[in-house]
């Protein structure tokens, strides 16, 4: 049980989040600049915030980033351009990446995973974007973390192969008993993943459902605002809400 | 629009742009000829058959190689330091080595002779007396002038590292060690061989220093076997000798370095760059204490040094000199003149290599542009000045008066730095904003004033800079000064000559006050406050 009680404050943006998420989906969701990112950056420890962080009752809101108990996806930025796949998987590892023999497997195991075998041996730069966020999964994969933070990391990616990281993030969380947290601009995708979705309006987690609340007519009241407008947007663009 | 109707567009709108760039190259390639055009070269075998040329030429590479190689070994490690670690005065310190390469050359000597000279702090304190006139005060002194510029540069690398790297060290549990290899050096090794070149063409051509600190022909150096050429024997056809031949060697030197290297990237990330506390280990802390003090011990005495005789009978006497008031005027109207061109000409400089970025045809451009600028750190400043000085005695024009000539040598003489100072902001705003600009159709002048909140900090800092160069010169008005025109610095020169230290350093603390009086006018009056550039927070 990861639960939280977390403020922040920066320039005239002011947060407070407090909610306890079981293990499984949590789709975040909620309008731009809402504070989406923000919750995912406070939780992985990036931003300063004030209040605690507990994870199955220990408290780890005072640990540095790499201290906590999960892995964190950002929206870019998440492969060290200089290393090689591997050794970009390896890193999460051991930042010497001298790996011993049961390490090794590891990493082998996890690029099997995420199909990342032939790339090994290739730099961050000739990978598509779709590969490249495959790393960064086979990294959080083999940190073995418990709660896994994903901060839109398929944002720019095709709604097809979209789809395809969503079920492999789908498929990770459930086999590995993870408590994964995905925020994304698309209800849609809260639907395809089930689980929870958690609603983010002005730095507040505004209401906290099973994903099945987005498929009532007329949504429950808390749920009314955001999903009123987002369906008048899907209504209106089409071709890129194929995902659900 | 057809296409040649679309070039003469281009081209009257970016008169003024290539009007600067064009003056620039043809006063410096007619200085250059008027030169040549005095040389013997009949005479050229007999100036290689001396010994004494080779020795002066292996002098000045080894003092340059030795001191760019201290300069930037220090640097490496204080900059790594000053990007992880927050203590206090770190701003200050920041600032400070900001202004250390542009601190006048002669200021740092006197501070460094009042340290380590014969009758310095160190013998007084420690009883250690150091054989100080040669290489060792060389070296000594540019270390305390190019490691501080070093770290800048680094630090400019630095700051090209994307914010969402540190992120993924903070996550991945980097300690200082991994973080510098796997982050850090891949930065640093591109940031590198350009702060070589720049810290070796300056050592390489160091003029005040080696003349004050150099301590007889033994360790002398090609531009100052130049200067002696030229203001002694007014040996034109010898000083056009030794100043193509550093010319070869510093050219040869900065084609080599640049080919091995490739030009930085200009990425902009989003992310606020703030870099997270990593892992920390005793070492890590042992290290960069070592590295910090050292830069500290090599970099602070010597400013501490000039201001010994603040207040005593000497400094007040000196500060109502009229002597020393006439030098400050002079100063004055040498720098205020100088900057005010060279940031004229860097921001044509800038404008030429902005239209030209990204056009199809045109991208070798900015890059060569800006090469044009830093190939004058090849020239020396002296023989520009002669040159130009025969230019205009051979064109009739003997009435221009050698005021202006220094004018224009310390306006481009800091071009370099205007171009530093000016490009990346440049640069970066032309990315971002081009096809913005191009839809709403914003050029010419509406785009000067949209331009203008965003550029006038990099705008003011050239200026500052510019200023502070111009102000501590102590090259070409070496050569052109005379009884009317003698400038702060000269006359610093003349007082340490005489050995009149306590008054030496009188003339030097009011010297860095005039400096930092009017950098700060730069700074603050044309900087303006911090442009809000917004970054989001979710």
């Amino acid at each position: 049980m990861l639960d939280f009680d977390l403020r922040y404050a920066w320039r005239d943006f002011s947060a407070h989040y407090v909610a306890q998420l079981a293990p499984g989906m949590t789709t975040v969701l909620g309008g731009s600049g809402e504070g989406k990112s923000t919750l995912l950056h406070l939780l992985g420890g990036y931003w300063g915030g004030q209040g605690r962080v507990r994870f199955n009752g220990r408290d780890v809101g005072c640990l540095p980033p790499h201290e906590r108990p999960m892995t964190m996806l950002f929206q870019s930025d998440n492969l060290l351009p200089q290393l090689t796949v591997w050794q970009n998987v390896a890193v999460g590892l051991a930042p010497s990446m001298k790996l011993n023999a049961e390490q090794r497997e590891r990493v082998q195991w996890a690029l099997e995973q995420t199909q990342l075998q032939a790339k090994q041996q290739v730099l961050p730069q000739v990978l598509s974007g779709g590969q490249a966020q495959r790393v960064a999964i086979a990294r959080a994969l083999v940190r073995q973390q418990p709660i896994l933070l994903l901060d839109e990391p398929f944002g720019a990616l095709d709604p097809n192969l979209r789809q395809e990281m969503l079920r492999l993030v789908l498929e990770i969380t459930q086999r590995l008993g993870l408590t994964t947290l995905l925020v994304s601009h698309w209800p849609q995708e809260a639907l395809t993943l089930g689980g929870h979705a958690l609603l983010i309006e002005q730095g507040a987690v505004r209401a906290q459902d099973s994903v099945e609340v987005l498929r009532q007519t007329p949504p429950p009241p808390a749920w009314v605002n955001y999903w009123g407008a987002a369906k008048r947007v899907n209504q209106s663009s089409s071709a890129d809400q194929d995902v659900a | 629009m057809t296409k040649a109707r679309a070039l003469a567009d281009a081209a009257v709108r970016l008169a003024p742009a290539l009007l600067g760039v064009g003056l620039f190259v043809l006063v410096g390639l007619a200085s250059v000829a008027a030169l040549w055009r005095q040389a013997d070269v009949t005479q050229w075998a007999g100036y290689m058959a001396q010994p004494y040329l080779w020795r002066l030429v292996r002098f000045s590479l080894w003092q340059a190689l030795l001191s760019s190689g201290v300069s930037l070994l220090l640097a490496v490690a204080v900059a790594s330091c000053l990007c992880h670690r927050n203590f206090w005065g770190k701003q200050a310190l920041l600032q400070g080595f900001a202004l250390s390469m542009v601190v006048p050359t002669l200021v740092a000597v006197l501070g460094i002779v009042v340290v380590y000279g014969r009758s310095g702090w160190l013998n007084q304190w420690f009883g250690l007396e150091l054989p100080l006139y040669g290489l060792l005060g060389i070296v000594l002194a540019h270390v305390f002038f190019n490691m501080p510029l070093a770290v800048r540069l680094l630090l400019q690398g630095y700051a090209l590292i994307p914010g969402g790297q540190w992120r993924l060290a903070s996550q991945l549990g980097f300690g200082r060690w991994a973080a510098f290899w796997l982050i850090e050096w891949p930065y640093v090794r591109r940031a590198l061989p350009g702060a070589f070149v720049l810290v070796f063409m300056l050592c390489f051509s160091s003029f005040a220093v080696v003349l004050s600190l150099g301590g007889g022909p033994r360790s002398s150096t090609l531009e100052v076997a130049i200067y002696q050429a030229l203001r002694f024997d007014f040996d034109i056809g010898r000083a056009t000798f030794l100043s193509l031949l550093q010319m070869l060697i510093c050219g040869v030197m900065a084609a080599l370095v640049y080919r091995l290297s490739t030009p930085p990237p200009l990425d902009v990330s989003l992310w606020p760059r703030r870099v997270p506390g990593l892992r920390d280990s005793g070492w890590a802390r042992t290290l960069d204490g070592v590295a910090l003090t050292l830069a500290l011990l090599w970099v602070v005495p010597p400013f501490l040094a000039i201001l010994g005789p603040v207040g005593s009978p000497t400094f007040m006497a000196t500060l109502w000199a009229p002597a020393t008031w006439r030098a400050v005027g002079v100063s004055l109207s040498l720098a205020v003149p100088a900057a005010l061109l060279s940031v004229a000409l860097g921001l044509a400089f800038a404008v030429g290599a902005r239209a030209a970025m990204e056009r199809p045809g045109w991208a070798w451009l900015p890059h060569q542009l800006e090469q044009l600028g830093n190939w004058i750190l090849v020239m020396p400043a002296l023989v520009l000045a002669t040159g130009l000085f025969l230019l205009l005695r051979d064109a009739g024009w003997s009435a221009v008066p050698n005021h202006a000539i220094v004018v224009w040598v310390n306006a481009v003489m800091a071009l370099p730095f205007v171009l530093r100072a000016l490009l990346p902001a440049v640069y970066q705003y032309e990315k971002r904003y081009r096809r913005l600009y191009q839809s709403l159709g914003v050029r010419g002048w509406t785009r000067v004033l949209r331009d203008w909140p965003l550029l006038r900090r990099s705008v003011a800092q050239a200026l500052g800079y510019a200023m502070l160069l111009s102000l501590g010169d102590m090259g070409v008005i070496a050569l052109f000064g005379s009884q009317g025109l003698v400038s702060l610095p000269l006359y610093l020169y003349q007082l340490i000559g005489t050995y009149r230290l306590q008054e030496g350093a009188s003339v030097a603390v009011l010297l860095v006050l005039l400096c930092a009086l009017l950098f700060m006018a730069c700074t603050r009056g044309i900087g303006g406050p911090a442009p809000k550039v917004g970054v989001g927070h979710a």
